[in-house]
């Protein structure tokens, strides 16, 4: 009996126990089953449109393992594509970016128009007689593509509920990395420059780091004492922290979740990102418009989240979307982008600038140490015996709260108050809940258990 | 047998003979050294194709004639 | 040149080469304190990210100092908090301590001002190879350029500016917790 005979619930994934086996790590029956009922059907995040303003312009990204194109065609229409000639596969790109009419494979010259068609085909008359059905063999474009305040999603499977019923009432707390800081409705932008780098483990390591693994914090114990942060001391402000609600918010269903700091009401919002007097005062601008716009929901303020599978968010400090793409259960690629206030000022954005580097990717003196303990965890579980130990996933299993509400705010999701109780894993076991059930389910018909609810009222 | 043209770097107005007796002036270029969009100036085996766009290939084109 | 001049270019050569050794020997030895020390204040050191761009787009290749996202980007401040995290002995990305060996080459006196019998501020190119092995196998190879410019304080060379450009483009690493 293999390991993925074992059946992914209980089996493999014991919610009830907070059990999870070592084998959905290492196993690489699991990973190739990963890619087709996890990859294959999810939403995907694969860039930003301010990477992609005018027509032509194109960006190469990556959907699981593939590579894909995010590009604008001639018209303004975005579209992702996989990057591979019909013909006979050879990536039509290698570039990392630029601008295109048109994306020509280098091997027998197929090329494509920045709408997918295919409008060059060598030797159409004399070789294919004309025969060829262009119309069939276009780029392969994504059946669902989501634009959301400048983010680019898509997806493989024609049949997943659209994007934003997939993120349901998670879109708020991705709102939190998305919107201004004054509260405004979108308008943020990426800073060029997208890091990309390896790390030896499996994607699911860094993926439920970012759920909400509020346990870890004394790993980085060592980046506390040099004092990276924006007010000079430790890695982050921890004031407006120390005085919130710390919660754990995890959306059943869905498979989403985040941390969530809520500030009291009727207090004002503790002054941050100290070290820059010109900063400081830009967050405390920023902070009565948000209150002006939001009212009480600006006392939200968001800490690292999860969208599902492996979309990592840090909307507050530092601001940044991560992909952790799959290469093999043994490796993870990890793709970063970093999100300013499209109308900071030059000051305000150089300032995060040089924090978010010191902080986040290999050189960032936070997240060094995050991979080492997930590559040698993984290094760790690969063998024999340490197989047969599954992880302990059981902190805070019981003590889960719905219908949360805090001094007027009612939080949707299923809530964990850590404040006084330190820290759970509700959140990880949310993502290994929701994994589970996409290794188990035959189709988008299961997992879209909202649906069905509603259908019965 | 003609010798190869490096047709990456040929600009707009260039024009250039092809393989069928056809003349053609590009009018952009991807620079992908494989195709060039040209329109037919001349064209003895299809005159219909006079003025009409076109993708060339690179394997088509045998010659740049000098400008005027 | 003149026989003179050409000696003086020579000894200033080997003078420069001492000291981009001597560093590599700092750092080799994890003596992280005496490097800060060559270190300016007013230091840039800086490692752009690399673009897989097409022919006749170089201008796009690399990330921009002080406007892009880049692997280093900083100043005395933050390599001497770099330091001081590994100082702590509980930096686990540097804890065991990794076995590291820098490589410097094909260095070469760029241009030297304001005259190679006083100089005083020197530009330097050359190639680095580092060689770092942690832990039990985990083996990194990192080969790239450097440009660095040196200056003179009190007969004591500094570092005031390092352009690292590393050969690669999806880093190979995991991590950077080392110096170039």
């Amino acid at each position: 009996m293999t390991a993925a005979n074992q059946g992914y619930r209980p089996g493999l994934v014991d919610m009830a126990a907070g059990q999870i086996s070592r084998e959905i790590f290492v196993n690489e029956e699991i990973y190739e089953e990963e890619l087709e009922r996890l990859f294959a059907r999810v939403w995907l995040f694969v860039g930003h449109e301010s990477q992609i303003p005018k027509q032509g312009d194109y960006f190469v990204s990556g959907m699981g393992e593939e590579s894909v194109i995010l590009c604008r065609d001639r018209a303004g229409k975005v579209h992702v594509f996989l990057n591979s000639c019909r013909h006979r596969g050879m990536k039509v790109c290698r570039y990392d970016e630029g601008n295109t009419p048109v994306f020509t494979c280098p091997y027998h010259g197929w090329s494509y128009g920045t709408d997918g068609k295919l409008v060059g085909v060598p030797y159409f008359r004399e070789a294919y007689h004309e025969k060829l059905d262009k119309a069939q063999w276009g780029l392969v474009e994504v059946p669902q593509l989501c634009l959301y305040k400048g983010t680019v999603w898509a997806s493989w499977d024609p049949s997943a509920p659209p994007f934003l019923e997939y993120l349901g009432d998670f879109v708020r707390y991705l709102d939190l990395t998305l919107d201004g800081w004054d509260g405004s409705e979108g308008g943020t932008e990426i800073l060029g420059g997208i890091q990309k780098w390896r790390i030896p483990c499996n994607w699911k390591f860094p993926a439920e780091n970012f759920c909400g693994d509020s346990y870890h914090n004394i790993s980085h114990r060592s980046v506390d004492l040099v004092g990276i942060g924006p007010s000079g001391s430790g890695r982050r402000d921890m004031q407006e922290r120390q005085m919130a609600r710390r919660l754990h918010v995890a959306l059943y269903e869905r498979g989403h979740q985040t941390g969530v700091y809520v500030l009291p009401k009727d207090l004002p919002t503790p002054p941050s990102y100290q070290h820059s007097s010109v900063v400081a005062e830009y967050f405390a601008h920023c902070e009565e418009e948000r209150r002006r716009r939001r009212g009480e929901w600006a006392r939200l303020i968001g800490s690292p989240g999860e969208i599902f599978p492996n979309t990592a968010l840090h909307p507050r400090q530092p601001r940044t979307i991560a992909a952790w793409h799959p290469r093999g259960p043994h490796q993870t690629e990890v793709w970063r982008w970093y999100l300013v206030d499209a109308a900071a000022p030059a000051e305000v954005k150089d300032f995060l600038r040089d924090y978010y580097i010191r902080y986040s990717g290999p050189g960032g003196m936070t997240e060094q140490d995050d991979m080492e303990n997930w590559n040698y965890a993984h290094a760790a579980s690969r063998g024999t015996i340490a197989r047969r130990y599954p992880y302990s996933y059981e902190q805070g299993l019981g003590f889960e709260t719905e219908n949360y509400e805090f001094q007027g705010l009612r939080l949707p999701g299923t809530v964990m108050d850590i404040t006084e109780t330190k820290s759970s894993e509700h959140n990880l076991r949310n993502l290994y809940r929701r994994w589970a059930e996409f290794m188990d389910a035959g189709s988008w018909g299961e997992l879209a258990t909202w649906r069905i609810a509603r259908a019965a009222e | 047998m003609t010798e190869p043209i490096n047709i990456r770097i040929l600009e707009p107005g260039t024009r250039i003979a092809l393989i069928d007796g056809a003349t053609a002036e590009i009018v952009s270029n991807p620079s992908d050294g494989v195709w060039v969009f040209a329109r037919y100036l001349s064209s003895p085996d299809d005159p219909a194709r006079i003025g009409s766009e076109e993708m060339i290939f690179a394997q088509d084109i045998v010659e740049i004639r000098p400008g005027d | 040149m003149s026989r003179d001049e050409d000696l003086t270019r020579l000894l200033l050569k080997q003078e420069i080469d001492e000291f981009l050794y001597h560093e590599a020997d700092l750092l080799d030895d994890r003596r992280y304190e005496e490097w800060l020390a060559l270190v300016a204040d007013d230091v840039r050191y800086w490692m752009p990210m690399r673009r897989n761009v097409k022919f006749g787009e170089e201008e796009h290749e690399f990330t921009r100092a002080g406007q892009d996202i880049n692997w280093f980007d900083e100043g005395k401040e933050t390599l001497t908090r770099r330091v001081k995290q590994i100082l702590t002995g509980i930096h686990w990305a540097e804890e065991p301590v990794s076995r590291i060996s820098h490589m410097v080459s094909n260095i070469r006196l760029v241009e030297v001002n304001p005259s190679v019998e006083a100089p005083a501020e020197v530009t330097v190119k050359c190639r680095f190879l580092i060689y770092r092995n942690r832990v039990e196998t985990e083996t990194d190879f990192l080969v790239g350029k450097r440009e660095d410019l040196l200056r003179r304080v009190d007969g004591q060379w500094n570092i005031a500016r390092r352009k690292i450009v590393l050969d690669q483009n999806v880093l190979l690493t995991k991590n950077l917790t080392f110096f170039f």
